[in-house]
Parts: structure tokens; sequence; C-alpha cells
């Protein structure tokens, strides 16, 4: 009896080591920001194809979007991401500092310091611009009501905060208390703040409220898509900053589940030909000259400064603007 | 008119005119239209703004109140839960202060003491949501022994799976919590199973809570102890099946029926010989030099009980076949043990199995004095002739039988305090004396306790 048991119980356990080792089943989880969901819907079902044919398994990614820096918080608290795909290399780097689920050289693992495409902020704005917002210095007017999100919580409003200052220190031979100032009159004339980009594009374009959305290039042209060209348009400003949302396998939970490889493959699989016609596609900046050439056209040309060359790097950045008690916090009062 | 008043006239009549000249020009209507739309739709944002901010304030709410936490303290500990209620740390006490004093002459020496009976803190709670831990060590008498440390998984509702170390399912009254029974101290079946013991369990409630099960492996203990380490290579395994047919119905008087059997099964080899005792915990029954547990050990517990409304009634009987030897003898011996009990609340709340929450707790100024139950019990144990006919006890040491019953009143004056006072009187027969057909005195115990238990 025994034995028998011992028998069915071995069976039982082969059979679990079988389904657990067949490569068949392979499930990935990519934590992302808020408005990446179209590109990752379309690179998901790229990549899945892809896979199929180099390996004969099938492979399937389940999303999470958010708040850049609240996903962050989310995979250090637990979350068991194979893949992140955030919108700043500070959050991954949070990640990396407090849960050591990836090493801290993540950035030098992958080309162009893991950042396979780029972006920037330009302007949404109502059909006809009835404000007659051209560039930075009309958001800061009596009257211009501005919509953007919470740079505490959201990587695409640290960026656009970061492309006002830049401006404003290019314009003001970096003085860096005239820029202080004008990002102050800008966020006075803030009415909403939202936790995330997704968000802010729905007070915007949904609830109607403000003149001009401070947004993701692929953001303000997948609204503009949504919405239409007879209700909403897009300014592009002088300048902006270079965005460089960034990539990275999360070894720790990757490798628990298995799944180290086929995420480093997801990840290069961005950079492929393939991979950087679905970012065109979506609106966000090819690294690759071929496709960049390619889709030259839907990219309007501006001056492009970086957070390095201006901000010294998101480290220097983070502190000084964004933590507790930085820059952000002196200039921004809720309800005023 | 002259030539003045002429010029008077004139210089009158042109000054209104020179006023209207410089007067701003009335608005058009277009005008007058294109102002009202600012306005309005200045006032539109303001709404939209006012609303926008609200629903976001309700969405942070809304997110606060999932991920933050919340401390509380309830009647049964003090709790730190999170708000998705996936965690919950919660610290509980049990602290019981006796009085114990033996009335009468005895030819055998009872020590009337106070003494801290029980001192357990415990520490519980649940991670992820369905892992549930608990820790409760005893400081109690002057010794520091871990009672419970387990960890119990619950994802699935029928089949719960602990593992640890804990109560194995055999008798009733010892699954009972000690804050729970009737009495101070429990009756004889309950000397006869195992207290705690380490293995693994899986419990589950079934056809909607008419049917409990309870399967087990354990490392074996002797009977009413407990143990951290197993003394050899053999399991006791341990089962229990309870059947409350009437549960589901509120409205049946039978609801509070309950009955079901306990039993475990194992070999006993170097098991540590149990130590058996009175009501008034002094230990009557021992065994003779040089006997060890050898074989197979072998319980079984009929048990049941009936509670409605202020009344309780309350039954088990065990019997428990203990392999025995010594020298080149070997031989199984059986130990009987059974009781009754009954219980009443004067205050006419609600008896229960599980804690007592009584309706109008402690508090004179607003006529609440808590609930009063009065209890008895009686209850029988026994060991087989053979025990003697095979040496391995001697009738000037060790009674054949002791019969007890036990009276007493409990006031509970909250869900957490309660007050008792127990007298008990047991009797023996079958030896226990130095003169031949002598039996060991009557017992006579009366027990008070202080308890908090939260």
């Amino acid at each position: 009896m025994m034995t028998r048991i011992l028998r069915i119980g071995w069976s039982l356990a082969a059979a679990t080591a079988m389904f657990a080792a067949n490569p068949s089943s392979i499930k990935l989880l990519n934590v992302s920001y808020d408005p990446t969901r179209e590109l990752y819907q379309d690179i998901n079902a790229a990549f899945a194809k892809h896979w199929k044919g180099k390996t004969g398994a099938d492979v399937t990614i389940s999303q999470s979007h958010g708040g850049s820096g609240k996903q962050a918080r989310a995979v250090i608290d637990g979350l068991q991401a194979d893949i992140v795909t955030l919108a700043l290399s500070y959050d991954i780097d949070s990640i990396s500092e407090r849960s050591r689920a990836l090493p801290a050289n993540w950035q030098s693992r992958l080309p162009n310091n893991s950042t396979p495409y780029t972006s920037t902020i330009v302007f949404l704005v109502r059909k006809g611009n009835p404000k007659h917002i051209k560039d930075w210095e009309d958001l800061v007017k009596p009257g211009i009501s501005v919509i953007t999100p919470n740079p505490k919580s959201s990587g695409g409003a640290r960026w656009a905060y970061l492309a006002a200052w830049g401006y404003a220190l290019k314009k003001n031979n970096n003085d860096e208390a005239k820029a202080q100032d004008f990002v102050t009159r800008l966020y006075k004339n803030v009415p909403v703040l939202d936790s995330g980009a997704r968000g802010s594009t729905t007070t915007f374009a949904q609830r109607g409220i403000g003149d001009v959305l401070l947004s993701w290039e692929n953001e303000a042209y997948l609204a503009l898509n949504e919405l239409g060209k007879d209700k909403v348009e897009v300014v592009v400003p002088t300048i902006s900053i270079l965005a460089e949302p960034p990539v990275a396998v999360v070894d720790k939970y990757a490798n628990k589940h298995g799944n180290g490889e086929v995420a480093k493959a997801y990840l290069e699989f961005l950079y492929t030909e393939e991979g950087q016609e679905i970012g065109a596609k979506n609106y966000y900046r090819p690294r690759l000259e071929k496709v960049a050439a390619k889709y030259a056209d839907r990219f309007p040309k501006l001056q492009l400064f970086t957070i390095d060359e201006l901000f010294g790097g998101w480290q220097k950045a983070q502190k000084k603007h964004f933590d507790d008690g930085g820059v952000f916090d002196k200039i921004y009062t809720p309800g005023k | 008119m002259n030539y003045r008043n002429l010029w008077f006239f004139m210089a009158l009549s042109i000054r209104p005119l020179q006023i209207l000249a410089q007067a701003p020009e009335p608005q058009t209507q277009e005008q007058k239209i294109q102002e009202l739309e600012r306005k309005v739709e200045e006032i539109d944002q303001r709404e939209r703004v006012a609303e926008r901010n609200r629903e976001l304030e309700a969405e942070a709410a809304a997110d606060k109140a999932r991920s933050g936490s919340t401390v509380g303290a309830e009647p049964t500990g003090i709790t730190i839960r999170s708000n998705d209620q996936n965690f919950l740390l919660k610290i509980g006490l049990d602290i019981q202060i006796d009085n114990r004093t033996f009335p009468g002459e005895s030819s055998v020496p009872l020590t009337d003491q106070i003494l801290i009976r029980r001192a357990r803190p415990a520490v519980s709670g649940t991670v992820y949501k369905y892992v549930d831990f608990y820790l409760r060590p005893d400081f109690g008498q002057g010794s520091t022994v871990l009672y419970e440390a387990y960890i119990q998984l619950n994802y699935f509702s029928r089949a719960n799976l602990r593992v640890g170390k804990f109560k194995p399912p055999v008798g009733l009254e010892r699954l009972q919590s000690d804050d729970d029974t009737s009495f101070i101290e429990r009756g004889f079946p309950t000397l006869l199973v195992p207290s705690r013991d380490i293995g693994y369990q899986v419990s589950g409630d079934i056809v909607k809570r008419r049917v409990s099960y309870t399967v087990g492996v354990f490392n074996g203990v002797p009977d009413n102890g407990l143990s951290d380490a197993s003394v050899s290579d053999h399991r006791d395994y341990a089962a229990r099946i309870f059947l409350t047919p009437f549960l589901p119905d509120d409205s049946s008087p039978l609801k509070g029926l309950g009955f079901g059997i306990g039993a475990s099964s194992g070999n006993n080899d170097g098991i540590p010989l149990p130590s058996y005792k009175t009501f008034g915990q002094n230990t009557f029954f021992s065994f003779a030099s040089g006997v060890i547990a050898a074989g197979h050990r072998t319980r079984l517990a009929p048990q049941g009980y009936y509670y409605n409304g202020p009344f309780g009634l309350f039954a088990e009987y065990t019997l428990a076949e203990e392999g025995l030897q010594k020298g080149t003898v070997r031989r199984d011996i059986a130990f009987r043990a059974w009781q009754v009990q009954a219980s009443y609340l004067l205050t006419g709340d609600k008896k229960g199995f599980t804690t007592l929450s009584p309706n109008k707790p402690f508090d004179p100024k607003n006529h609440g004095w808590g609930a009063i139950e009065l209890a008895v019990r009686t209850g029988d144990f026994s060991v087989e002739r053979g025990f003697f006919d095979y040496g391995f006890g001697s009738v000037t040491a060790t009674p054949r039988h002791a019969k007890e019953w036990v009276g007493g009143v409990n006031w509970y004056l909250n869900r957490a305090i309660r007050i008792s006072l127990d007298y008990g009187n047991t009797n023996f027969g079958g030896g226990a004396t130095a003169a031949a057909g002598g039996n060991r005195p009557t017992e006579r115990a009366l027990l008070q306790r202080f308890q908090i238990n939260f």
C-alpha cells in the first residue's frame, strides 16, 4: 500500500516538474508607466510571435501601468515584475537601491543607457488654440490654465517640470532664481494635479479642464488621433527636454520565475527594426537611424536638451527638485 | 435775450454734449455676448476643476485606505490591520491567578497555594491574506514552555493546512480553549489525550458547516503532555470528525447540537510515561519502577455537546490503550475516562462552545453586571486490572479508579475578565494505600481563579 502511495506521489511530482519546466507556458509581467499601454500592447503581440517563431514557445505578457514613481514603489514593495519599463532612470535606480532586485549597473546592460526610444514634452491645446499658446512663455500668462500631473508621482510630470525649468534657464543665461520664478508662476496656473500622465489627459480631454496640457509627445498624438483634429491641436515649443524612458530586467523576479532569458530577449526586441518601427508608430522617437529617417515626418524638429546637460543627471535633479522638501514642495501650494 | 444770456445758454447746452462724447462707447450686442460667454466659461472651468479635484481627492483617499493600516483595541486583542485586510498582527494575553485550598484532613500531603496558573502572551496574525500564524508561550508556574507555534494556510476554505505545534484533534475538552471551559481545571478524559504536539494537519468545514473534519500526523507525546521534539522515528496519526447537523438552521432548537469522534494511533516506543492529576492538580496515578511505554497506543474519544440559550450540556468518553513493558512483559493496557457537564447562565446569556460575551458587561452605574454561570460535572477514570496484574503499577501506590464531581460558579464580567469558584470532590477506589484493601483518601479541593484573556 505504502509503495503504491509513493508511486502515485512520484508520478504527481514528476508531472508537476514537467509542467513547471514546460517552455510553452511562459508568463511575463511588464510594469510600466502611464502612457505606454498602447505601445506595449503592440510590442507584446509582435514579441510573442517573434518568440514563438524562434523557440516554439508561447509567451504571454501582462502589463501594469501607473505613475512611474508609484510603479517603482510597487516593485520595491514586492510586485514581482520580470521587466520594468519606466519613465525615468531614477525610478529604476530606486528599485535597485531599495530592493536589490537588479544590479546598480543595470543601465549599462543595454544600448543607449537602456533607453530604446526617446520622447519629449509638447503642448496639447484646444482646437484653434484660442489662448494663442505657442511656447513656454505663454504658459505663465495670467488666465492660462495648465494641466500637468504631479511630479512627485509621475515621471512625465518630472520631465515636463524640468523642460520648463530648462527653458527658463536657457532664456535667462542659466539664472536659477529666474528659472525658479518662472516655474513657480507656471504652477500657479495649474488647477489640478493628477497622479499620472493618463489621468491628466483625462482631465484635459474628457473633463474639458484647462487650456493646455503638458504632455508626452506620444500621449499628445494619441489624444489627437482619438479625439480628432477638430477638438485639439498639438503645439511644439521651440525647446524642450530629451526624455529617455529606460527599460530593465528585474533579475530577482525574472530569475525566480525562470524568465531571465525571455525577459532579456523581450527588451532586446525593442531595439530591433521591428521593435523600433512599433515605437515610431506609437510616436516614440526611435534610436535606430534607419527607422528614425523613415518616420522623420512624425517627429517635429525642435531644440532638445538632456537632463545631464542642464541638471547633472537624475539623481541630482531628483534630490534638488522632487524629494520631500525640494524645490517643488516650496513652489507648489495645492489649491492656490 | 441779450448776448450775455445767449452765451450762457449755449455754454449750458454744449457741456452735456461734451460729457456724452467723453463716455465709453456702448457695447455692441456681440461684445456683450462674448463677455457673457467668457464669464460662463470661467464659471464652468471653476466648477469642472472643483469636481475633478474632488474626484482626485476621493481616488487618493481610496488609495490611502487600501495601502494604509489601522491600529485597534478589540475584545479579542490589540490589532494592527492593513486596510486591504491582507495583513494582521494581533497581540493577546491570557493570565490566570489561582488560589487552591484543600479543606479537611488528608493522609496525602496537599499544599494550599496561590499561583500563576497560566501567563501566556499570544502573537498571532495574517500575512498575505491566506497565511495565519500563532505563537504562544507560557510563563506560568515558574517555567517557560512553548505551547503553540504554528502556521496555517487558509487558501482553500475546505482544506486548511496547519503546520507546527498545536492541539492534535482528539479530545473535545482539550480542543476547547482553557478560557472557555466551564471549570477551572479540565476533567478526566482530557488526561488521556495529547495536549500539544508538533505535526501537520489538514482541516475544514464541509456540507455547509454541518461536518468538520481534521486529519494530521504528529511526533507523538504522552497523554496530556507536550514536547518540542520527537523521541523516535514513529509518528502518531490523529483524526476527528464532528457533526453539527443543525448548525446552518438558525431557528432550530438543535442548532447547538454537535457530536463526533476523535482518534489517534501510533507507536509509543520511548515516549515518556504520562502523569495523571486530580481536579486539584495533584498526581494520583503512578507507574511502577522500570515500566516503559512500548508497542502501540490507540485513543478513541466519542464526544458531544448541546447548547441552547443559557443551557449547556457537554459529554465525552476516552479510551486509551497504551502499550507498556516491564522487563520482558509487554501488554496493552486500557485506560478509560468519561465526564458529563451541565451549565446554566442565570443572567440569561447565551452559552456556547466558544467564548462567552455577556449581554450586559460589568458596569453597575449602567445596570450591567456581566454574566453568572452555574456548572456541575461528574466524571470517572479507571485502568484495567491487568495494569496491576502485570506489575505495571502497585495497589499500594496507585488507585485503580477515581470518581469526581465538581460544582462551580463563574462570573463573566465581560468578554475578557472572569472570576471563578469551583469545589471538587474526588473519590478513589482500588488501592493506593499501604494497608491492604484501603483507598487513597478523598480529595476535596476549593479552587478560585481570576482570569483575563483577550
